[in-house]
């Protein structure tokens, strides 16, 4: 999957930054890369009942 | 290289302070030796940003005029060590690799380790190059320039923790502080050919430091021994109510155990990280293994969910750290630093939740391994150190870029923040290290395990020092 420029926009809109032009491909493509890793993370679904976790607890 | 270069081992860490302590050895006069040899050597591998002169040879003074008064300087009397360039400094800005951290106010003290440190009576020779703001596995840095791996300059020495790493596997400095956050010890350590310790998360405080993932961050040494390391280890334990992650336990000395190792079971890691590493680290992994009598090879399936949160953290993380600095002054860093910072502050709070929960479930599988076995053993980096400006790298038979994926090895681990203990295997033309990994809280098995295999010839760091 590939951001585009509409949904780049978009995601600066709700972040409240604007990105400068020259910026632009350089974030695009580490966007791709991260949404690409956290597809991952919702395949398969997780049980209602998993908490999120700080490391351990001494 | 290979193991037929390893020279005869210089004098370690205790055996330098017990010369000190004896006034056999000026602590004035060793450091005076090292800077010199800093001074010829270091232009050439870049692995200072600040060397502090003046500081080392007025602490050096500090330890000998306490010899001279029959006091007891300390377990590390006179031994030269450096901080990456992300720990605090008194009076000196914390740049940590960056320039936009520039107009930051100077520390008003040292960071806590540091104090521990120059309180156990080392002497601090200087601040280290890193990744910018610890973001990174080369310490390719586009602001200080590239640290050069001591055994082949035109390779990285890994990073983020590269100028650390790098500077004891030269042998310009004893020992040295670095951070870990998804393996700027670990990878460096490894790349570099020394000892490195990435302690459990929550057991050393990183109060003064500069943070990069609040919730992943760990400190630890690099050494050129695990005697040196369980020293430098020892000295700086303890609780610091400054950082709100670091337990209330105890110290747990480790140095007067290293003797003895008793394991009830070894476990190989197999799967994601067999499959990722190349011949040389898995060679290096087996060698580790049967030194230990390790019977079992463990699979960690969550392994690729856990790098792939841990990946999801890290960038959201930063870019929620620096997301002003992002707004206001974007071009001032580092550009790959930037665009990854960047695509992080704009991803959505669902992904960032659901990289937490999975935490839940990766440390539950990484237990039940613990409930079979007391030690794992595991490759810590795909392959050994690459050349500097290395645009991709082979993993299991694909081609990717290199810089992102030199962690994939350690990331599933500091995830959920076990202690390791990354030990250096020559069994190529470059070194590669292999990491020990142990249950929470129990470093003492981890250096134990790795002092060992260094009496068994199994691992060990080639000695640069001329000092």
């Amino acid at each position: 999957m590939t951001v585009s420029e509409e949904q780049l926009r978009a995601l600066e809109v709700v972040a409240g930054i604007e990105i400068a032009p020259e910026h632009r491909p350089g974030v695009t493509r580490n966007l791709d890369v991260l949404m690409a890793q956290a597809a991952l993370l919702f395949d398969p679904p997780l049980d209602p009942v998993v908490e999120p976790a700080p490391v351990f607890n001494p | 290289m290979t193991v037929s270069n390893v020279k005869v081992k210089l004098p370690g860490a205790s055996e330098i302070a017990k010369a000190v302590r004896s006034g056999n050895l000026s602590a004035r006069e060793h450091v005076e030796c090292l800077l010199a040899d800093i001074a010829e050597r270091n232009p050439a591998l870049n692995c200072f940003t600040e060397i502090m002169s003046e500081r080392a040879r007025r602490e050096a003074d500090a330890v000998d005029a306490k010899v001279a008064m029959g006091k007891n300087p300390g377990p590390l009397a006179g031994v030269p060590f450096g901080v990456k360039d992300n720990y605090d400094i008194a009076s000196r800005v914390t740049l940590a690799g960056s320039i936009v951290n520039r107009d930051r106010p100077p520390a008003s003290r040292d960071a806590v380790l540091v104090e521990r440190l120059t309180a156990a009576g080392a002497v601090l020779v200087g601040t280290q190059n890193m990744d910018e703001l610890a973001y990174g596995f080369t310490t390719e840095n586009a602001h200080y320039g590239n640290t050069h791996n001591p055994h082949d300059p035109k390779r990285s020495a890994g990073g983020s923790s590269g100028g650390s790493a790098a500077a004891v596997a030269a042998g310009l400095c004893q020992f040295a502080l670095g951070t870990d956050t998804n393996g700027s010890i670990r990878v460096p350590s490894s790349f570099c050919g020394v000892f490195g310790l990435k302690p459990t998360f929550g057991r050393l405080p990183r109060s003064g430091t500069f943070p990069f993932v609040h919730d992943l961050d760990h400190l630890g040494p690099f050494a050129r021994s695990a005697a040196d390391l369980a020293l430098v280890y020892d000295a700086v334990q303890g609780h610091d109510a400054a950082d709100l992650a670091c337990a209330g336990f105890p110290r747990c000395p480790t140095s007067s155990s290293l003797g003895s190792f008793h394991a009830r079971n070894v476990g190989v890691l197999g799967g994601w990280f067999h499959d990722l590493a190349d011949e040389q680290g898995r060679d290096a992994a087996a060698r580790v293994g049967a030194a230990l009598s390790a019977s079992d090879v463990i699979t960690l399936p969550g392994a690729e969910r856990a790098r792939a949160a841990a990946f999801v953290l890290t960038c959201t993380s930063g870019g929620n750290l620096h997301a002003e600095k992002l707004r206001t002054h974007a071009h001032e860093f580092d550009p790959a630093t930037r665009d990854r910072l960047l695509a992080g502050l704009l991803l959505p709070a669902n992904a960032v939740l659901q990289a937490q929960r999975q935490r839940t479930l990766f440390r539950e599988e990484v237990m039940a391994a613990f409930a079979e076995c007391d030690l794992l053993v595991a490759p810590a980096t795909p392959c050994s150190a690459p050349l500097l400006g290395q645009a991709t790298m082979e993993i299991a038979g694909k081609t990717l870029p290199a810089r992102p994926n030199i962690g994939l090895l350690t990331q599933p681990l500091s995830f959920i923040g076990v202690p390791i203990v990354t030990v250096p295997v020559h069994n190529g033309p470059m070194p590669i290290g292999v990491q020990l990994i142990a249950p929470p809280w129990r470093e003492d098995l981890a250096l134990q395990a790795a002092a060992k295999l260094e009496r068994e010839g199994i691992v060990a760091s080639m000695d640069n020092a001329r000092c």
